[in-house]
């Protein structure tokens, strides 16, 4: 049981700290796509999220 | 003289008539149809394979407006792969079904004689129930992205659907990463005992105990084992790297390849969910005793002797394992 426990609070801490990580490293497609010559709309809050 | 100028003028004015009236055929012919010789966008598509352009924005990928490939990809994903998964699935379910009515659970026939033998140490079973944990996540929330809308919409209906479809695939991407740490620590962790050898080939021609009452020896996994380990490393080890093909695109691929790591994707995670029903179908019903292995990491001694007895020969030479079994039997629970 508790490695059963353990197991499931690594999978959660892992998953949740790779989403934290990733939201650091990748930028939104807004920002990422937009140059001096091009702007990309924020893509609000739809099925994507904000950060789609 | 006059009479022979007007009949020139009239014979060249009938024959520039003529001509201009000539003329004038196929000018007509072309104002009725201008674009009949044009290029059609079908031929472009059959020549090129593709209609792309330029955009302004830095990825110029997005500038592919069509491609063929795109739309057998389409048909697989929604035809082709809900067949293959359907009947993969339902199939396995249904053998399950009708193996254990006609087999039932295999019984632990000497009994239990009380004393156990450690089977899976705190750590392998750590390791077991996070990859098991996550893939049934995986395999939950990836059935959604396929089957998800033909089946669970019409029941929950929009807001519902969208919500739990938004949540699973967040719980897809991420709980990917624990699932293939779990995956490489399975393929270190146990890969020296699941090399296939002769042993193998005899526990299998005798039905591994499972078909009939036989108990062919066998070291610490047996044949059937050790396939569901090959699956779970090979097949982990696919869905991993087309997965991450797709949750990060262009990265590593073009569209085409995409489709590609999806289709791949997909038939594996099928076939994988398939096996791991049979693998969590004998871990429970299917065999008396053997969720102990996982569940508290140790097995009755006569268990291991029935099903695993090159083992536990080599754990009593090592004195790891008491001697004896059968000696004290005890009701099974």
């Amino acid at each position: 049981m508790k490695a059963f426990v353990a197991a499931l609070l690594f999978a959660a801490i892992a998953a949740v700290g790779m989403s934290i990580l990733l939201n650091i490293i990748q930028e939104p497609s807004s920002v990422a796509f937009t140059t001096s010559g091009a702007r990309v709309g924020d893509p609000g809050n739809n099925l994507v999220g904000p950060n789609g | 003289m006059a009479s022979l100028g007007r009949f020139i003028r009239l014979t060249v004015g009938a024959c520039a008539f003529l001509l201009v009236i000539a003329a004038s055929v196929p000018c007509n012919a072309q104002q009725v149809n201008p674009t009949a010789s044009s290029v059609k966008e079908q031929q472009l598509l059959q020549e090129l394979n593709r209609i792309q352009g330029r955009v302004s924005i830095p990825d110029q990928r997005s500038g592919v407006l069509e491609q063929p490939a795109g739309r057998d990809w389409r048909e697989f994903r929604n035809v082709t792969l809900r067949w293959i998964g359907g009947i993969t699935i339902i199939g396995m379910i249904a053998v399950l079904v009708i193996f254990y009515l006609t087999r039932g659970m295999v019984r632990l026939e000497s009994g239990r004689s009380g004393r156990t033998i450690v089977r899976f140490s705190a750590f392998e079973r750590f390791v077991h129930w996070m990859t098991a944990t996550c893939f049934i996540v995986l395999a939950i929330s990836g059935l959604n992205i396929t089957f998800g809308r033909p089946l669970l919409l019409p029941l929950v209906g929009f807001e519902a659907f969208s919500e739990w479809s938004q949540w699973a695939k967040y719980a897809h991407n991420y709980l990917s990463f624990p699932f293939t740490i779990g995956v490489a620590l399975i393929f270190l962790m146990w890969i020296a005992g699941n090399i296939p050898n002769k042993v193998d080939v005899d526990w299998l021609k005798r039905g591994g105990g499972i078909v009939g009452h036989d108990h062919p020896p066998a070291y610490r996994f047996n044949a059937g084992q050790k396939a569901i380990y090959w699956i779970v490393v090979i097949g982990g080890g696919a869905v991993a790297v087309t997965g991450y093909e797709l949750m990060f695109p262009f990265y590593l691929s073009g569209i085409e390849g995409m489709q590609l790591a999806q289709i791949v994707h997909s038939i594996v995670a099928v076939l994988f969910i398939a096996a791991m029903l049979g693998h969590i179908y004998i871990g429970t019903i299917g065999m008396e005793g053997a969720f102990d292995a996982m569940g508290t990491g140790d097995v009755d001694l006569n268990w291991a002797k029935e099903h695993h007895s090159l083992w536990v020969e080599e754990e009593q030479a090592k004195g790891h394992a008491p001697s004896g079994g059968t000696s004290r039997p005890v009701a099974a629970e």
